[in-house]
């Protein structure tokens, strides 16, 4: 998930991050998956990694698109960024594909890159073929959320990466590995699918981490969460001052400092958030990730929805009135106004689930099914997936299916038990 | 019912709960979390859209300026900051960098316990108070944050808070050269707390720093050290209004405390 739900809820996170634990004597103890989701692993239960300033690492740039011209305002994403850790001996490399609106760069990916450096192999982080930067550096049509056309895009920008990398620095790579979070998981598979044809890294392995299922059910069900009803908000209030308030009556209380993380008391309090709350953060975080697809997809096809189409936007220009459309169009809406009007031009005569199934595991069960290399990890209570896509990732998968109890979307991806999981798989113990 | 007790009950709860929650074959059993939840239809209720357009009313008359300066302050940071920042990060041990923070912020306790007493936030001066002390005789100079570890942890109190709290308004929006988002209310207060660690010339430090050049350096590194924010981390087009936002939504929080 995107890196702006982790700032919006820094304090809340400080605030809840040690409540609301089951005394379960095993397993990911945050048993609510919306609560899950926001706050992840408690650090004492979290795998521990090195710091970063103990890793290997650099951020590069690779031009990927020569042709693309972009306005000043997005002149850094003429060339695509990405983050390599690496050793200075001869190992695998693995590619990490970020999830929905997130950058090369984002907490969850970092915690991940460090898991995998740690045990010895070498990392490439790529954003989300739906963040605003790879969108301007990398997206050939400018329109992601197509499982075929975002993995070949993908799959391009790696070749480039994998080549700059290397001339750049010392690294030797003995073989390939891949890993997405969420929609990056989604991505890794047509990316794996996609190799399978071209036989050009020829993954050892590749790994699902939370993945979607069909991407266009998940994004109904992400849209939905914005439309929580939330008792309290009614009207004219805001649902953000909402939430403000709540903060600031418990702090007025006598609540802790927030710097200080000693927020143990609230979640007993009268100021807890409820689910409704939490979920419709979530919602919330995945709307503004909704605005910036919208408005970058239209920026970069000059369909002139958001911006005017043919201005070139300069740095000191405000965005402002930009955003405040683009909040008006969810996923579902840049589904209808975008994706689907330029596919069916190229598709005459099929529907929007023809679309639709194309970018789903469905549509590559068989791959999935049968390439031993390929693992999925996910939750039995994360909200991108209704009860069919669990039950498909169980039997598709089999026993190469790592499925919790707990952990909402991604909640549990730094607690012990599932990063040993994680990293087994990856390193080739105990499979095949 | 004593603690032990009570485990053993949650324990047992659980091993039924969770024996009950695996699905014939074995797979945990899927739970919907949307299930609970009451969700309007499209279109029936604007919530998430009201909020955000009212979120985004802030007062901002100089934007143009206060963009480029974010941009700049942006390229600063990728180009000069952040690179020094890891050349002082690999030649320096932890333990000196914790130190070099600590420093600066038992210097930083004189400003914070001003405005903690301007606030009349008695108890709070008390522990400040405490916390200069202890740090200042037992940790050498705070190179050791004694105070931290007996459970008094820095408390800041800076001078835009004390006009916050005072009721003045915050004034437009600005976004500072490198130091960065800020308003004309907070810019005034952080003036004031320059001149009052300079009057108060707590263990002579300005003079000392005066007289050492290379010590504003290292305030500057330092400053940035401790402040986790890196510019593109919003992961989107539209950071420069998500900042400006949380900046002033924060900043209200604090002045409740």
């Amino acid at each position: 998930m995107n890196r702006y739900l982790h700032f919006i809820c820094a304090c809340l996170a400080a605030w809840m991050g040690s409540v609301a634990l089951a005394d379960e004597p095993s397993g990911y103890p945050i048993t609510n998956p919306f609560l899950a989701t926001i706050v992840g692993t408690p650090p004492e239960l979290v795998w521990p990694v090195p710091d970063e300033t103990e890793i290997r690492q650099t951020d590069l740039a690779v031009r990927v698109l020569p042709e693309r011209h972009l306005p000043p305002v997005l002149s850094r994403y003429q060339e695509l960024h990405y983050r390599l850790a690496w050793h200075n001996q001869p190992a695998p490399l693995v590619f990490l594909i970020a999830g929905t609106s997130s950058g090369y760069d984002s907490p969850r990916l970092d915690y991940l890159k460090r898991a995998f450096w740690q045990a010895g192999m070498h990392v490439i982080v790529l954003s989300s073929p739906t963040n605003h930067d790879f969108i301007a550096a990398a997206s050939h049509s400018g329109l992601p959320g197509l499982g075929e056309h975002d993995a070949r895009d993908l799959h391009g920008a790696m070749s480039l990466a994998v080549e700059h990398a290397q001339a750049k620095t010392d690294l030797q790579i003995t073989e390939y590995r891949l890993a997405g979070f969420s929609l990056g998981a989604l991505n890794a598979a047509f990316v794996a699918h996609l190799d399978s044809d071209l036989q050009q890294f020829n993954f050892s392995r590749t790994l699902l981490l939370n993945p979607p299922v069909d991407l266009y059910a998940s994004i109904q069900r992400l849209d939905a969460l914005a439309r929580t009803q939330v008792e309290g908000v009614y009207g004219a209030n805001s649902f953000y001052e909402h939430i403000f308030q709540k903060l600031a009556r418990y702090f007025e209380s006598g609540g802790t400092d927030i710097e200080s993380g000693l927020f143990y008391d609230i979640q007993t309090s009268d100021n807890a958030l409820t689910d409704a709350e939490m979920a419709m953060l979530v919602g919330a975080v995945f709307r503004f990730a909704a605005a910036d697809l919208n408005f970058m997809a239209d920026l970069i096809t000059e369909g002139g929805r958001y911006a005017p189409a043919g201005e070139a936007l300069k740095v000191s220009t405000s965005l402002t009135p930009y955003l405040r459309r683009a909040l008006f169009c969810d996923f579902g809406c840049y589904l209808e106004t975008q994706l689907w009007p330029d596919w069916s031009n190229r598709n005459e005569g099929k529907t929007i689930e023809d679309m639709a199934l194309e970018t789903s595991l469905y549509g590559i069960a068989d791959f999935l099914r049968e390439d031993q290399s390929i693992a999925a990890l996910t939750n039995a209570d994360d909200f991108i997936l209704n009860a069919d896509n669990y039950q498909f990732i169980a039997d598709t998968f089999g026993d190469r299916a790592f499925l919790y109890p707990h952990g909402g979307h991604g909640g549990n991806l730094q607690y012990l038990d599932t990063v040993k999981q994680i990293l087994a798989f990856m390193e080739g113990d105990g499979h095949e | 019912m004593n603690k032990f007790l009570f485990t053993m009950t949650v324990t047992v709860g659980l091993a039924l709960a969770s024996a009950a929650a695996q699905s014939a074959e074995g797979i945990p059993e899927y739970h919907d979390p949307l299930v609970d939840l009451t969700i309007d239809t499209v279109g029936t209720n604007y919530q998430f859209e009201r909020s955000s357009l009212d979120a985004l009313k802030i007062h901002d008359p100089i934007e143009g300026f206060n963009r480029r300066m974010y941009r700049f302050n942006g390229q600063f940071d990728e180009y000069i900051y952040l690179p020094a920042l890891n050349a002082y990060k690999t030649v320096t041990p932890r333990v000196v960098r914790t130190g070099v923070s600590n420093v600066f912020a038992n210097l930083a306790d004189v400003p914070n316990l001003a405005n903690s007493l301007v606030q009349g936030k008695l108890k709070k001066s008390g522990r400040t108070t405490a916390r200069l002390l202890f740090n200042t005789t037992l940790g050498v100079l705070g190179i050791f944050d004694v105070a931290k570890a007996m459970g008094l942890p820095q408390e800041p109190e800076d001078f835009g808070q004390t006009l916050g709290y005072y009721g003045v308004p915050t004034g437009p929006y600005l976004v500072l050269p490198l130091l960065g988002p800020s308003t004309l209310r907070d810019t005034a207060g952080r003036a004031v707390d320059w001149s009052i660690e300079d009057t108060a010339a707590y263990l002579d430090n300005r003079s000392y720093m005066n007289d050492n050049p290379w010590s504003y350096g290292l305030y500057a590194i330092n400053l940035r050290y401790i402040n986790g924010f890196r510019y593109g981390s919003l992961d989107s087009p539209f950071e420069y209004d998500q900042v400006r936002y949380l900046y002033i939504k924060l900043r209200e929080l604090q002045i409740k405390q």
